[in-house]
């Protein structure tokens, strides 16, 4: 079973403009099965990014530890892909040349990693800017972009930041769905952090409640599905469970 | 239509057509001036040769081979220079910037020593090194360090954080995350850097063998003074403007287009 465990990690850092240590995390255990969505939500500095550059291994903790599939999580790795709210597209790179970048730094053939991340551009609709540069898309293509960069290099575990906070209304939605849609078709292990409650509930199957640095509350998600937002938006089992969440966030 | 409708509309075609009068345009009243006053004989001749009288002795020094050989050793010096400034300046740059410990240890001196004029070497370098080879070229080395390591150094510290980790987290190494991401994120800043650091050095070289050479432009005009010569000092003075106009439009400036404006990284 290559499952995610986090046991009583706690994080605290020196905040040199405060002048003091300022604990960000606190005994926060959590694990995560093959195949399962779960999503993390909490107000901003709650510390759920902390929680993500944790387990993708951009910081270290100072208590506690993370293990994937039995083993301790050292420094980022291929195992853990990492979707960023900043997309961090290679600029220099083509759409292209960025989804086979992991392929390729994983050592497959030149032509393998071009084949596959044609494939996996294919998957959200992005053949045709195969050859242009991140620059010249749209901020939701280039998100597409980022997701499908992360998902080409087949990790265990994709860790997703706020990955669609930074665009427009209508383009959350649809990029929702579509990853709602991905994950239906192949189930890929997914952690994913944001502070949107509607967003949690409608892609997870777990939602966990983080605010100062603490696990507070947990709730299972059992919604069917497929998911969509027409049929979902006016689904009372949704409301009730959107109305459980805000509630848990606000009173934590 | 009034007759300045006209040639304006026959310049802007014209220009159209030949992008390079573009350039040269601007030049074209400065050279109307120039000859004007020269022909007014406001000065006398000999202190202030016209256009065309300039124009001659470029032309007979270029027909003697002077003028070719000299340049031909001034831009050896300035690229040799500039290959050893990037050698040393470029690695430098790149350690200070992914270094938090070397840009503590090593920043101040770097602005101290950058703020020291090349030219204010001199003095010690012909006591070091005499009037020679190794004076010219410790001084264009210097020149041209200081804005590739500085500009390197900035590039490689506005690199946003999240582009290093993204490559880890797709599997890179410290070797190819240096080579794909921390290399061309810096390089329209390095780039940058080596027009800003090829100009000061081109200007360096001028003074430096003003002063210790025995051959190049800033030589030939020095040598010129000495044998009263002043239109020989201004061929110079516009073979300098020329090379370098030549050099950076040329070169430089299409390279940073090629790289920066293409991925977005520099705004236009």
């Amino acid at each position: 079973m290559k499952q995610l465990v986090v046991e009583n990690l706690g994080k605290i850092y020196f905040d040199p403009r405060l002048g003091e240590r300022v604990t960000a995390l606190e005994a926060v255990s959590l694990r995560i099965t093959p195949g399962e969505f779960v999503a993390v939500v909490g107000p901003s500095g709650c510390g759920k990014t902390t929680l993500l550059n944790l387990i993708a291994g951009f910081l270290e903790p100072t208590s506690g530890r993370i293990l994937l599939d039995g083993r301790p999580v050292e420094g980022p790795g291929p195992d853990r892909g990492v979707v960023f709210q900043s997309y961090a597209l290679f600029p220099w790179k083509t759409v292209l040349e960025n989804v086979a970048f992991g392929p390729r730094m994983r050592g497959l053939p030149r032509a393998e990693c071009e084949a596959r991340a044609k494939r996996y551009l294919e998957l959200v609709g992005l053949g045709h800017v195969a050859q242009r540069y991140p620059r010249e898309l749209s901020g939701g293509m280039q998100q597409r972009v980022g997701v499908v960069r992360a998902l080409a290099n087949e990790p265990e575990i994709l860790l997703m930041d706020e990955p669609f906070a930074a665009v427009d209304a209508q383009t959350r939605m649809t990029l929702q769905e579509e990853l709602a849609r991905i994950f239906e078709e192949r189930r890929p292990t997914i952690f994913f952090i944001t502070h949107d409650v509607n967003e949690a509930v409608f892609l997870a199957d777990r939602v966990l409640v983080l605010s100062k640095g603490r696990l507070r509350e947990e709730l299972p998600v059992p919604i069917p599905r497929p998911r969509r937002w027409a049929p979902l938006v006016e689904d009372d089992a949704f409301k009730g469970l959107v109305g459980r969440v805000l509630q848990a966030v606000r009173a934590a | 239509m009034t007759a300045f409708e006209h040639l304006s509309g026959l310049w802007l075609r014209a220009v159209e057509r030949w992008p390079v009068l573009a350039t040269l345009g601007p030049f074209l009243p400065l050279l109307l001036l120039w000859w004007a006053v020269a022909a007014a004989e406001l000065f006398p001749p000999a202190f202030f040769p016209g256009p065309l009288e300039v124009a001659r002795r470029a032309v007979e020094l270029a027909s003697k081979g002077i003028l070719g050989a000299y340049l031909e050793d001034s831009l050896l010096r300035l690229v040799v220079g500039a290959l050893a400034g990037i050698a040393v300046g470029l690695p430098l740059g790149l350690l200070l910037g992914l270094s938090d410990r070397a840009h503590r240890a090593l920043w101040p001196l770097v602005l101290f020593f950058q703020a020291i004029g090349d030219i204010a070497w001199l003095p010690i370098l012909i006591v070091w090194f005499g009037f020679g080879l190794g004076t010219m070229t410790f001084v264009i080395v210097y020149t041209v360090m200081f804005p590739v390591l500085m500009n390197t150094a900035l590039g490689v510290r506005s690199i946003p954080e999240v582009l290093p980790r993204a490559a880890a987290s797709l599997g890179a190494s410290r070797l190819r995350i240096l080579l794909e991401v921390v290399l061309p994120g810096a390089l329209p800043n390095i780039i940058t850097g080596l027009r800003n650091g090829l100009g000061f050095g081109w200007r360096a070289l001028v003074a430096a063998e003003i002063i210790v050479g025995t051959s190049g432009i800033g030589f030939m005009m020095f040598d010129a003074r000495r044998a009263g010569s002043v239109t020989e000092v201004v061929v110079g003075l516009v073979v300098l403007g020329v090379v370098w106009s030549i050099v950076d439009s040329w070169i430089l400036a299409p390279l940073e287009k090629a790289t920066g404006e293409r991925w977005g990284l520099v705004a236009r």
